[in-house]
């Protein structure tokens, strides 16, 4: 299957019907409505089997009851139902509109026009702005940045807050901003049929005779931000269901709690159980009847004929059907779904998940699945506006030896000296960023005073990262980060006087307190995984020639000079100290070159470029080779700012032993790093697992040396992909789960996941996974998320819970068991697709531990009561069965019974002896005497003494065995709160309550890791200066500047993003 | 999706005890005093009662006299229905050993009738026995219409079915002179069911009221003939007929027939000494092998002469005594292990 699509054309594209841009989340219209709904409805088993007893109450021979006592709740349930149903399908009417009715520019007849997200149609050149949200998947044609470049945020797709860079094909950037040139723009796109892979697209550009393949370089999806770009156009390629956003959305399922299915099995049993109490009462029937029942003919004679005594037993078993149906009663379904709301009530009135700076109060969206929050045994988690704020802060540093930044002597008490220091004042006030505060006066002091290293320090913080400066209207200096780490290093500098200016491809502009100072750019040490560090060799005004190297610690320490051993020491004690407040470190060194080695250096260098084979290792090589000995500056510490109450809420959560899972699509470090900062990975682990393979026989591999790690040496896992033995070890391991002991953790990326999630690989993982106190996936697409969550539910039983923030969690969300969204934030799909909606992760706690809780202990209660009500009511009729001839006469009588059930408050014995007196009340006989023939039954037997004595001696013989049982269980068996209860209160007479013990720091070994959350390839993107507005030309080429190949940079980075999605690509068809 | 921060007020939810979940609550915490001195209590409170109850349930006196084997030849009568014509009487003496003090009651009880029974339950019509529409006969199938269409008063199978012996009690003070005990047949019914539940139509003349309706089959009078001595227990108003339209729920019941008028000779209760009933049967019982017999019996303030009740709570506050002492025992010996736990 492919997808032909010929721009400007559409009654080309109307030949193949693809889909248009209007979506549709709703279920019904008004006229499906009634029919769709009924029929679902009378899916659920309770409500065909009263529709089958109605049936059977109308046919006037079987029936003992009036028709009305089953009619009246049936409608009842079925309008509450169809009521609810219905205006949670008007509002996703209203929220589809609003998305379709929303305004973009599109190429109609040569002109721009305005037009409905509705109306856009496949092949349509759409113009987007700055800002606005993207509303086809779309084929970048041009933009108003050079090379037809444009930024896009795909928060909404995969979390990622950081901007992506998209550029279109040259041929169509050189249409520019032209209508006319754009209007006869009538190029052809082959490409693949949609599909939910967010980072993979193949397809292929004629165009003027020659063909241009496409990549996912060159497409926006629907669901981005167009960021930093002030116009792009785009021609549709996806529209509306078919893009690549709704695509991964999920399908919305049915709801269940285990409580509901639990119920259903009860009712089947009791079903059954009705069935064989009818079977037998129909025999006793036949039995007498011919027995004894002939010979009362007398009095009482058949009138139609004689009747043979089996035709009246089986007659008898109808009636009985009947009579006893109130064992499985249709209000047990409307209480259930009565009590269910109150507790949506509560949620959505407790002020302690209200969080007041959002004004957001928590609310339970789903009103049906309350009780199972107090069962959930997994938590998969988002990362980014979840668990952290995405907002990064520079905090402390260490300078040559010596530690500036707020020193936290107790954490309690850490909050309100912040609150009462006063902040540094910064030097250029004017230039600082208002947000970022830093509490410490000695580097200020520092800097005043001059200290060299402090100002290295500085100078290194400003000149060695990828950010781009622009000014915006106001005439503010405004960074575009490419990860919020490096923006808040730039911005610390920036506050201490260290002000990036502006960059160009061959120099770099800062401000030095106040003066401005250009340094050459010389070459430029890109980032990538397995360097972890990232340096910039720049001459300075003075001529001299400098490395400026930052990186994570463990990695830099060992290029450091011999010289530094002192100051590394005493680095890394204060790295350790970092760490242990969950702070993201990286070492900070520098290097004076000398020219001459410079030169040479730097000519192997371009040979190394030049080169076809083995280029990137000659590269990475000399790369090494002129990062060594360094000299040590200091360290810096950046908080990746987790939202409030993350770690206790995790601390208690994995106390209550639910596994909280992390599924992000940030990078590995960023993800571990969170992990250890949420205290969801300790150094007290016994083992990290880290599974990072590239295919399926990598994966493989790493997962089964994960097995047997954990699993010791006295199991040897064989080492043949043999799929018989898979069951038979699934028993093994879950018996090996309960007997683990010690903490480990699993982190794996997407790539592997990718494999690891087939199907004979998937067994392996999820045991693996199991026994891992800790999961982290990283780099996972939406959809994987999703089929995390299925895996596990499928094949743990568990039940699920889903907690994330964007768009990209939305698949997740629905397809756990119960799906929470973050409210209070910009997007609203994962709030749209919860099941229960809240501001911060900190309320999950109170959401499973205390409404969870108390919505499961009251559902049992209740359910063990109605049940015990009905069992109690019922069986009297079966009881009475045996003395009146079997021939279905009730013994007490039901017809008001439900009808005082539902309409009454329950169990409100006062309104029950009111109606009681009322229907065997003179007035009403008088009117309904065939009705109402109770009068005077009520009045004369409680007016007997006897009755009472009756009454009080049963109450006794009812509740003394209870008393009897609670109180030998609480001696004998004490639960753990009963033990806790009793410790309580020996507490409480022993002494006042004792004041609470200090809370113990957190002590974490360190551990660093380059978790800029950044794609390798912009080093040369800066150094090329594509990305460099037109108002800056690039003046002539330096003296020793790096010289690239004006296009080579390009397909460099198309080459390393293909690359991975060739190879993955690649992969699977093999496997497949 | 976007917040201003007027809404704060109105959407922070209130803070109410019901709303946030604080209402007071009690949890009943069993300590062992608490459970003990209920136990014994309730145990103690059980013996007095299931003693007071045995004592007052021996101290009311019961004679009950099958006849349905004593008037067989009565009995082998009726079940050939074409007999319903031909009077027969039995009488059957017997011997009052003891006097019966206080109110005597004579009640007819019959075994095996089944009153219960669905279809026979339904059979009646309370439009028709509350004197609003003597016509009004939907309900009452089998017993409808006769033959000729025209309805049945009382219709229905309960009517149609109505107990009609005639029981006199007699007291033989010697061979020769027989005293007719005096029986009191008002009072018999439940309040409600003589004034609410069962009416005449309002006319004066009973019979003019129900011409165009004709009496049950195996009734031999129609309904406004019941009692020829007493024109106001006639009709729906008639005590037999009214105790007999109130179905019993089990297939052995008694019924009340007749309550002793205490005057002259019977002014204290009934004297020991011969007594006989003498027995007008109408009543077939042997065509469904069911039985009959007659019974005269005082009351006390809680009923009868059944002892069920009494056995009932002397049992339970037996069995609560025992589990008390239990308890008691059990939670001595987890004291005393918890304590030496402790010490060590």
């Amino acid at each position: 299957m492919e997808r032909i699509v010929k721009a400007n054309d559409r009654e080309y594209n109307e030949k193949f019907q693809y889909a248009d841009n209007r979506i549709h989340t709703s279920k019904y219209n008004i006229l499906t409505f009634l029919p769709i709904n009924l029929f679902e409805q009378f899916q659920r088993v309770a409500n065909a089997y009263f529709l089958c007893l109605l049936i059977l109450q109308l046919i006037p021979e079987i029936s003992s009851l009036t028709w009305f006592t089953t009619i009246v709740p049936l409608v009842l349930v079925i309008t509450m139902t169809a009521v609810k149903d219905a205006t949670d399908d008007y509002f996703r009417h209203k929220s589809d509109n609003q998305v379709n009715n929303r305004q973009s520019e599109v190429l109609i007849d040569s002109k721009l026009q305005n037009e409905k997200w509705m109306n856009v149609k496949v092949g349509d050149i759409i113009k987007l702005e700055n800002n606005q949200f993207v509303a086809a998947d779309l084929l970048l044609l041009s933009s108003s940045e050079p090379h037809g470049l444009c930024y896009v945020e795909t928060a909404e797709l995969d979390g990622e807050t950081n901007l992506k860079v998209r550029h279109a094909l040259s041929v169509t950037s050189e249409l520019g901003a032209d209508i006319n040139r754009l209007a006869r723009f009538d190029g052809i796109v082959v490409c693949e049929a949609p599909n939910n892979k967010l980072d993979k697209f193949m397809g292929i550009l004629s165009w003027k005779d020659s063909k241009h393949s496409l990549n996912n370089e060159k497409i926006i999806l629907r669901g981005c931000i167009l960021r930093n770009t002030s116009w792009c156009f785009g021609m549709v390629i996806f529209a509306g269901p078919d893009t690549k956003l709704m695509q991964n959305s999920g399908k919305t399922k049915f709801k269940r709690t285990s409580i509901d299915r639990l119920m259903n099995t009860l009712v089947l049993w009791i079903f059954g159980f009705l069935i064989c109490l009818g079977i037998i009462l129909a025999i006793g029937n036949s039995i007498w009847e011919s027995q004894i029942g002939d010979q009362f003919r007398t009095f009482l004679f058949w009138n139609e004929g004689e009747k043979s005594s089996v035709f009246s037993g089986f007659l008898t078993f109808w009636s009985y059907i009947i009579i006893l149906n109130t064992v499985v009663p249709i209000s047990l379904y409307v209480s259930v779904e009565v009590i269910r709301l109150g507790h949506s009530y509560f949620i959505n009135w407790d002020r302690k998940m209200y969080y007041s700076r959002k004004a957001t109060p928590a609310e339970a969206r789903t009103t049906t699945l309350n009780e199972e929050l107090g069962q959930i045994e997994y938590i998969f988690s988002d990362k980014t506006g979840t668990l952290t704020q995405n907002i990064m802060t520079f905090k402390r540093c260490s300078i040559n030896g010596r530690i500036y930044g707020e020193v936290p002597d107790d954490l309690d008490q850490k909050t309100e000296i912040t609150q009462e220091k006063e902040p540094v004042d910064f030097l250029v006030k004017s230039q600082a960023d208002r947000e970022f505060q830093f509490f410490d006066h000695n580097l200020m002091e520092s800097i005043k005073m001059g200290d060299p290293k402090v100002h290295e320090f500085l100078r290194v913080l400003a000149l060695c990262h990828t950010v781009m400066s622009e000014e915006n209207s106001a005439g503010e200096l405004i960074y575009q980060v490419q990860s919020p780490d490096e923006g808040a290093l730039v911005t610390a500098a920036r506050n201490f006087g260290f002000i990036f200016k502006s960059r160009t491809p061959e120099t770099i502009t800062i401000e030095e307190l106040g003066t401005l100072v250009t340094y050459q750019l010389l070459a430029f040490l890109d980032f990538n995984n397995t360097r972890k560090r990232m340096s910039v060799i720049v001459r300075n005004p003075e001529g001299q020639i400098k490395l400026y190297s930052k990186g994570a610690d463990t990695i830099l320490f060992e290029k450091l000079h011999p010289s530094n051993e002192v100051l590394l020491s005493l680095t890394s004690d204060h790295l350790s100290e970092f760490a242990g407040e969950g702070l993201r470190t990286l070492a900070i060194a520098h290097r004076d070159l000398d020219d001459k080695y410079f030169k040479e250096w730097h000519k192997m260098l371009e040979d190394a470029n030049a080169a076809t084979e083995e280029r990137d290792e000659r590269i990475a090589g000399l790369y090494e080779e002129i990062e060594r000995d360094l000299t040590l500056l200091g360290a810096t510490a950046v908080e990746d700012k987790l939202q409030e109450g993350v770690i206790e809420t995790v601390t208690s959560l994995s106390l209550a032993n639910i596994k909280i899972w992390v599924l992000t699509g940030d990078k590995q470090e960023t993800a571990i790093n969170i992990g250890y900062a949420c205290n969801m990975l300790t150094d007290d682990m016994n083992d990290v697992f880290v599974i990072a393979g590239n295919n399926a026989v990598e994966v493989r591999e790493e997962l089964r040396k994960a097995k047997e790690n954990l699993s010791g040496q006295n199991r040897n896992v064989s080492n043949g992909h043999v799929v018989c033995e898979k069951k038979q070890q699934l028993e093994l391991d879950s018996i090996v789960e309960e007997t683990v002991t010690g903490d480990y953790a699993l982190i794996i990326n997407g790539h592997s996941l990718a494999h690891a999630l087939e199907s004979d690989v998937k067994s392996d993982l999820l045991e693996l996974a199991c026994m891992c106190k800790t999961v982290v996936c990283c780099r996972v697409t939406p959809l994987q998320k999703a089929q995390v969550v299925e895996l596990v539910k499928k094949y743990r039983n568990a039940v699920t819970l889903a907690i994330g923030d964007g768009a990209n969690d939305v698949s997740m969300i629905k397809s756990a068991h119960i799906g929470v969204g973050i409210s209070g934030q910009e997007g609203l799909q994962a709030v749209l697709a919860s099941d229960y909606s809240f501001a911060q992760f900190r309320y999950l706690q109170r959401l499973l531990l205390v409404h969870g809780r108390w919505s499961y202990f009251r559902m049992c209660k209740f359910l063990c009561y109605f049940f015990y009500k009905n069992f109690a009511f019922t069986l009297v009729h079966f009881w009475f069965g045996f003395f009146c001839g079997f021939s279905a006469q009730i013994a007490l009588d039901t017809s008001y019974w439900t009808f005082i059930n539902h309409v009454f408050i329950w169990g409100s014995i006062a309104i029950y002896f009111s109606i009681l007196f009322t229907m065997h009340s003179n007035g009403i006989f008088g009117i309904f005497p065939n009705q109402f023939p109770f009068v005077g039954n009520a009045r004369h037997s409680l007016t007997q003494k006897c009755i009472w004595l009756v009454i009080l001696l049963t109450t006794v013989a009812s509740v003394l065995p209870v008393v009897v049982f609670r109180f030998l269980k609480v001696n004998l068996y004490p639960t753990l709160s009963d033990q806790i209860r009793r410790w309580q209160k020996a507490q409480k007479k022993a002494r006042p309550p004792s004041s609470r013990r200090p809370r113990t720091r957190r002590s974490s070994s360190r551990r660093s890791g380059y978790a800029f959350a950044h794609q390798e390839g912009y080093g040369e993107l800066i150094t090329s200066g594509k990305n460099m507005r037109a108002k800056n030309p690039p003046p002539t080429s330096g003296l020793e500047k790096t010289h690239y190949n004006s296009t080579s940079w390009i397909e460099n980075l198309c080459k390393k993003t293909t690359d991975t999605v060739s190879s993955f690509g690649q992969d699977k068809t093999v496997k497949l | 999706m976007e917040e201003t921060p007027q809404h704060c007020l109105s959407r922070l939810p209130d803070n109410s005890a019901l709303k946030q979940q604080e209402l007071p609550a009690h949890r009943l915490y069993f300590t062992a005093r608490r459970v003990l001195f209920v136990f014994f209590t309730t145990g103690i409170f059980c013996l007095c009662m299931g003693i007071i109850l045995i004592l007052s349930a021996r101290s009311t006196q019961e004679i009950e006299i099958n006849y349905t084997r004593i008037c067989a030849n009565c009995a082998k009568l009726r079940e050939n229905a074409s007999n319903f014509d031909k009077e027969c009487t039995c009488s059957i003496p017997f011997y009052l050993s003891g006097k019966m003090m206080g109110n005597v009651y004579m009640y007819y009880k019959l075994y095996g009738f089944y009153q219960n029974l669905y279809r026979y339950v339904r059979s009646r019509s309370n439009r028709q026995l509350v004197g609003k529409d003597v016509k009004a006969v939907e309900d009452c199938a089998p017993f409808k219409m006769s033959d000729n269409k025209t309805p049945i008063v009382p219709c229905g199978a309960i009517a149609n079915s109505m107990f009609n012996d005639t029981i006199i009690l007699s007291h033989n003070i010697n061979s020769s002179v027989q005293i007719k005990v005096p029986m009191l047949k008002s009072g018999l019914t439940w309040w409600t069911d003589k004034y609410v539940k069962f009416q005449n139509p309002s006319s004066k003349n009973l019979a003019d009221e129900f011409r165009g309706t004709t009496k049950p089959p195996n009734w031999p009078k129609p309904i406004y003939d019941l009692d020829k001595k007493d024109p106001r227990n006639n009709g729906f108003l008639n005590d037999d007929f009214i105790v007999w339209m109130r179905a019993a729920a089990f297939p052995t019941f008694k019924k009340l027939y007749g309550r002793l008028n205490r005057t002259h000779h019977f002014i204290e209760g009934l004297p020991a000494g011969n007594y006989s009933f003498n027995i007008t049967y109408n009543f077939p019982v042997t065509r469904f092998q069911g039985e009959k017999s007659v019974v005269l019996s005082t009351l006390t303030w809680c009923g009868g002469n059944s002892l069920f009740l009494g056995l009932a709570y002397t049992v339970t506050g037996a069995i609560t005594w025992l589990a008390s002492f239990a308890m008691m025992a059990i939670h001595i010996t987890l004291k005393n292990k918890q304590m030496s736990f402790f010490h060590q």
